[in-house]
């Protein structure tokens, strides 16, 4: 799964280099920019950005020699695999940037416990740009732990999808660029569960008892079965007004019917058929699909959650450029299309859809990656608690899913 | 000279015998202070510099110092490396980690606990966390027994009918453990998955259900069940029963067992009242290898277990790891650690070898 930052077509991406490397040394900007990216501290000075406005979908910025490291959720891009070139190997490729990719996201909580000590003291992280769930961003834009971003290095920003500007989690939209949106349902085996499913209650059946899974996402496994209860998630206030599912939650857990709470790595499980059904991520069961054709994902007709991941950099991210110029890559609807075809998750990139149409038009048609009217109505995503209200949830979930 | 030196030795030998376990009892104290981050900057170093003179005025008396002085001065010498030791990696984490134990966290997202005897901690480990505490000690002690159940009969057969094989026999125990503990644990994953092969063939020659109404399958699976925990627990410290039962059964002379037959014992009391007397060191070394591990473990129970068959070792990774309470995650781990010694101090007081050594 992991990819790695061979760059493919390598004559040309070195030559570019060098015609770049060139072009940078002679004009005396490399040097500043090697001062910058060993300061680290101090990157409000950092980025000495040697076009104004980069064009087209090929941006310069930067030149050949920066680096980025991108740390991202699992199956979350398109890989370099059967005969297609996969986004960062394409992105290396047309800007001689040296990226590198993982996949260390597993489950917020998880990250921001590895991150806390570290941004917490004041230190900076290794990753560049980071792409923790809207929730999350929220709080690290509190705590003071994210640099705004260079916003104004990467002109395809306008084609974020209208209702993502200026979202509640990041009001003024300068630190967060969403990655992927998408929902939050329930994702079963066939071969196990005998049956299609049809509603959240089918979790409690007793005949799937000890095979049935939860994310520990708070938002979507206590949004999914909320909504089942019939509660609005989207104007939740108090934990009283949530407390249903909790307790729904903690008497599945004590029946033995829960087998295990996850974060991204329940591919393995569900497609050998260990979970029955689970509450997943409308875009894994795709993936998942191409193991194990058995897997399905229902959209319960009670409402799906839904959800955005987005990049953000760290405090004292030194490769602003760098970052500048994927996040510009990334917005290009016909890479952003590469990487919707593939993920098969809601992009948040406007004039998808026509290019998706080009690559696989049944794609387009798919409610899950475009969602139509009625998909929408019946989508709520988490209400944004305040700070006393999140923190008893948290401790709640917690309570439950924790060890 | 052997007048005068004998009225004078007690005045002169007193003194530096008191100053002999003094400078070396507080040598340990100032390094375990420093190792524990009391004394940090200029006092850190006043304390280092403290330490090293100690040792310095240890090793010289020890060393140069006169006959009498010398003879008592040099076991404290001799000790000082050991007390050092562990006052640094043993006295100072320890102190740091009770301490820790009894601070708060000034704020939800604070990085740095605040120390304020904080008992509560205490308490919210004892009520939070009681099932936890009682499904380690559970599952350790079961796989405990299964260990010496197991590593017994194997470890006679190798020291008393292994012949010429018995280092052949002793290594292919040895062998599967040179590969990862935590690659061999979740390779039980893959062979005990509910598709997979083991299950398959309980099912194929029908003894899934012989097994279901036993308790060791639920609803079709033995992964993520208490089975699956406390048969990871016992794999994984088989070899730690097995190597020392085998050490105190090598030892056993088999013609004691001749002398006991030749006394007219049967085969089984001459293992009762020989043998098994003989090797029960070897018994009790490993209980104690694979129980107090054992107790602690998280491994197993994260990848084998479910959310219902949670140890306390999985507890205190949570706390420490991903709910970032280290005050609640140190006093769980104090009070698993004061258990632990009550049980062992009581196993060793009932079970223990002191009459055979």
């Amino acid at each position: 799964m992991k990819r790695s930052i061979r760059p493919r077509a390598v004559e040309l991406s070195r030559r570019q280099f060098l015609i770049r490397s060139g072009v940078l040394g002679a004009a005396g900007l490399t040097a500043p920019q090697l001062l910058a990216a060993c300061g680290g501290d101090d990157d409000d000075t950092s980025a000495p950005s040697p076009t104004d406005a980069p064009s087209g979908s090929s941006p310069s910025a930067g030149g050949g020699g920066d680096t980025l490291f991108f740390e991202n959720w699992p199956a979350y891009i398109d890989p370099t695999e059967d005969g297609l070139t996969g986004t960062v190997d394409r992105f290396m490729d047309a800007t001689g940037i040296d990226m590198r990719y993982s996949e260390a996201f597993n489950d917020n909580v998880e990250y921001f416990a590895k991150i806390q000590p570290v941004l917490g003291r004041g230190d900076t992280i290794e990753p560049d740009l980071i792409a923790p769930t809207s929730w999350m961003v929220g709080r690290l834009i509190s705590l003071g732990w994210l640099d705004t971003l260079p916003i104004d290095q990467v002109p395809n920003a306008v084609n974020l999808r209208d209702d993502l500007v200026n979202p509640a989690w990041d009001p003024t939209g300068e630190f967060s660029l969403p990655w992927q949106t998408g929902f939050a349902g329930i994702a079963y085996n066939l071969d196990v569960t005998g049956r299609e499913l049809t509603s959240v209650d089918d979790l409690w059946d007793p005949e799937f008892a000890g095979k049935i899974g939860a994310l520990t996402e708070m938002r979507d496994t206590i949004g999914v079965i909320l909504l089942s209860m019939g509660v609005d998630i989207s104007t939740l206030e108090t934990f009283e007004q949530a407390a249903p599912a909790f307790e729904k939650l903690e008497q599945a857990k004590a029946d033995g019917q829960i087998r295990r709470f996850h974060g991204n790595d329940y591919f393995d499980d569900l497609s050998n058929g260990n979970f029955a059904a689970t509450i997943g991520w409308s875009g894994d069961v795709a993936q998942i699909q191409l193991d194990n054709p058995a897997v399905r994902f229902l959209f319960p007709e009670s409402g799906a959650t839904s959800w955005a991941d987005a990049m953000v950099m760290p405090k004292g991210a030194v490769n602003r450029d760098a970052a500048a110029a994927w996040m510009d890559f990334a917005y290009d609807p016909v890479q952003a299309a590469q990487i919707t075809a593939w993920v098969q998750y809601v992009s948040p990139v406007k004039g998808v859809r026509e290019e998706v149409e080009k690559i696989d038009p049944e794609l387009a048609d798919n409610p899950l990656i475009f969602p139509d009217e009625a998909t929408l109505a019946a989508t709520r995503s988490f209400a944004t608690l305040s700070e006393d209200v999140e923190a008893e949830f948290d401790a709640a979930f917690s309570r439950i899913i924790g060890a | 000279m052997t007048a005068v030196s004998t009225q004078d030795a007690p005045e002169r030998v007193r003194r530096p015998e008191l100053v002999g376990l003094a400078a070396l009892a507080g040598a340990g104290v100032l390094l375990a202070a420093v190792g524990a981050r009391w004394f940090t900057g200029p006092l850190a170093v006043v304390a280092l510099a403290l330490v090293l003179a100690a040792i310095i005025w240890l090793v010289f008396t020890a060393v140069a110092g006169g006959p009498e002085a010398r003879r008592r001065i040099a076991p404290y010498g001799l000790l000082k490396p050991g007390t050092l030791w562990l006052a640094l990696f043993y006295l100072a984490p320890l102190v740091t980690l009770l301490r820790l134990s009894l601070s708060t966290l000034p704020s939800r997202f604070a990085v740095e606990a605040e120390f304020s005897w904080e008992f509560q901690n205490y308490v919210d480990a004892f009520t939070d966390f009681g099932p936890q505490f009682q499904r380690a000690f559970l599952y350790a002690a079961v796989a405990t027994v299964l260990t010496i159940a197991i590593g017994y009969p194997l470890a006679y057969v190798i020291a008393f009918r292994g012949g010429r094989y018995r280092s052949l026999l002793l290594g292919l125990v040895v062998v599967p453990f040179f590969t990862s503990y935590l690659i061999r644990t979740i390779a039980w994953r893959s062979l005990l998955n509910d598709n997979g092969e083991i299950v398959r063939f309980l099912d194929a020659v029908r003894l899934s259900g012989l097994f279901e109404s036993i308790g060791i399958m639920d609803n079709g699976r033995i992964l993520q069940t208490p089975v699956a925990v406390i048969g990871g627990l016992t794999y994984n410290f088989l070899p730690f029963m097995i190597l020392p039962i085998y050490v105190s059964l090598e030892k056993v002379d088999p013609r004691l067992v001749d002398a006991a037959q030749d006394l007219y014992s049967t085969s089984t009391a001459a293992f009762r009242r020989v043998v098994l007397p003989l090797s029960m060191p070897g018994v009790f070394a490993g209980t104690l290898l694979t129980f107090i591990p054992a107790a602690g473990d998280f491994v197993n129970a994260f990848y084998l277990g479910s959310p219902s068959t949670t140890m306390i070792g999985n507890s205190i990774q949570d706390q420490f790891l991903v709910q970032n309470n280290v005050p609640l995650a140190s006093a769980m781990s104090f009070v698993l650690m004061a258990i632990i010694t009550v049980l062992v101090l009581i196993y060793s007081k009932y079970f223990g070898t002191e009459d055979l050594s």
